[in-house]
């Protein structure tokens, strides 16, 4: 069972370090769009969960929802991880 | 050399590109932004406002020189300022504005163009040598020289904050994007521009406008094919069923055609550094079986992406970028055109995305409408950039006047517009 909060932590940190400029900044509750995030930073995402847990989410399972904010894709990701 | 600044792997690419175009007889890599203005502005008020950014900014008015390991060199003090010209508008002048080069060699790096219209309106035309910066770059340079309260750069950083490879690093990494040229020669591409020798040729271009309901249909469309954030690539997706179905139209459907998808380099939430290109490109492959539906094309542009993130492929981009800055550029057109027999892409695409909300005025008008154009070289002689404006939807089809006829361009355009409405 994977936890959402190990993902959270885990996301937090690479988008800190790879994804946004310095300036930005990055919490759970960061909306992800309006900071910059796009179809590129999303594929790095899921490349850094798969690397980090074996396993590529579909992009499709990505909806706009669940890139509210680190928090909630955070969960989502977990969701889908635990469910497979 | 104190006061001179490098160009960039990305710069330099821009840089072969102008010189190549220009050897065929083309105006050169130039790209432009046209915004539509409510009102006059005074071409007095802009040579001032551009003055003070020059001055600030030498990169502004620098030349392209060195041999090896190229360079930007800082103009003189008394260099010529950047040209702020005026015209009224009349027949064929926004043609003959499309295709009249820049001297990027003698510092001219761009120009901004009045064109007093009708009723007090006037258009503003800021053509710009792709080799000082890219058009998410343009695109805020405009907002800076047009508003006095959008911050200025810090700094000019033409060089890429990621992290330095070493040469073996970038030579390993480099030799990836030959195996997947060659990978892709097995279904030999071939453009509508094998057809024609080399001649002066002229650029034209045509803009689909979509309404914010129009735009908000694409949106979903995108969403339901693509998932989020998939715009870019439903875009894209299209444009090739659409090439596909050109060539077949023109009796030249190709075995594959290459598009090179284009990536920022730039941290997300930063628009710097300015003055230089931060995008490489990701090549990607579509076989005629994979153009039959825009979910059939979408199918085949995904895993293409993911596997070339997986395989480090933009960084191998930038790998290529900066080692051709070692080479004279005749070598490196060479080995860039051999691998693919000289079809280095079958169609340019760029997506900029939104433009930027800094621009709702200009020196004191209301901008009412704003125009991306890109440029072409003659392989493959037709382009699309995407973008929105206020929300809404705008692409802009850019095409080579003997390559291809304006009804062909704009069947081309018409079809794109029909597949982004009904997938």
């Amino acid at each position: 069972m994977i936890e959402p909060l190990e993902i959270e932590t885990k996301l937090l940190d690479f988008l800190k370090r790879e994804v946004f400029a310095g300036n930005v900044v990055v919490t759970p509750e960061t909306d992800l769009i309006a900071s910059g995030f796009d179809s590129m930073s999303l594929v790095r995402v899921l490349l850094f969960i798969e690397q980090s847990y074996g396993f590529w989410i579909p992009e499709g399972e990505i909806t706009g929802d669940a890139l509210q904010n680190v928090r909630s894709l955070a969960a989502t990701a977990a969701r889908i991880l635990n469910a497979r | 050399m104190p006061g001179d600044l490098p160009l960039n792997g990305c710069d330099y690419l821009m840089l072969g590109f102008d010189h190549e175009m220009r050897r065929r007889g083309y105006a050169g890599n130039s790209c432009q932004i046209e915004l539509e203005l409510d009102s006059a502005i005074s071409s007095d008020v802009l040579g001032k406002r551009i003055a003070e950014l020059v001055t600030r900014h030498p990169i502004l008015r620098a030349r392209p020189g060195g041999w090896l390991m190229p360079k930007w060199k800082l103009p003189q003090e008394n260099a010529p300022l950047p040209q702020v010209r005026v015209h009224r508008e009349q027949s064929g002048l926004r043609e003959k504005l499309c295709d009249e080069p820049l001297a990027p060699k003698r510092g001219e790096l761009f120009r901004f163009d009045l064109v007093a219209r009708d009723g007090g309106r006037m258009n503003v035309i800021f053509t710009w040598a792709h080799m000082l910066m890219d058009a998410n770059s343009a695109e805020h340079f405009v907002a800076l020289v047009g508003r006095d309260d959008v911050p200025l750069p810090a700094l000019e950083q033409p060089v890429s904050t990621r992290p330095r490879k070493t040469f073996i690093e970038r030579l390993k990494l480099a030799r990836k994007s030959v195996l997947q040229f060659d990978e892709f020669v097995k279904a030999q591409p071939r453009t509508v521009g094998v057809r024609f020798p080399d001649a002066p040729k002229a650029q034209r271009f045509c803009v689909e406008r979509f309404s914010a309901e129009e735009t908000a249909r694409v949106r979903a469309n995108a969403s339901k094919i693509c998932g989020a954030l998939g715009g870019a690539q439903f875009h894209a997706a299209a444009a090739m069923i659409e090439l596909h179905q050109l060539q077949q139209r023109l009796g030249s459907p190709s075995q594959s055609y290459v598009l090179p998808v284009p990536v920022s380099l730039r941290a997300k939430g930063s628009v710097e550094p300015l003055f230089c290109n931060q995008v490489t490109m990701m090549m990607t492959q579509f076989l005629p079986q994979h153009l039959d539906t825009t979910a059939a094309a979408v199918a085949a542009l995904k895993p293409q992406i993911a596997q070339a993130m997986r395989d480090g492929l933009i960084e191998a981009g930038v790998a290529i970028g900066e080692i051709s800055r070692c080479l004279p550029l005749a070598p490196y057109l060479w080995i860039l055109k051999s691998g693919l027999r000289g079809e280095i892409c079958s169609f340019f695409y760029g997506d900029t995305a939104a433009v930027t909300p800094l621009l709702t005025s200009f020196c004191g008008a209301n901008i009412h409408d704003f125009t991306h154009v890109g440029a072409t070289t003659p392989s493959p002689g037709i382009g699309a950039i995407f973008y929105s404006f206020r929300g809404e939807l705008r692409v802009t089809v850019f095409h080579l006047e003997t390559h291809f006829s304006a009804a062909e361009a704009g069947s081309f355009a018409k079809g794109l517009r029909a597949r982004l409405l009904n997938p």
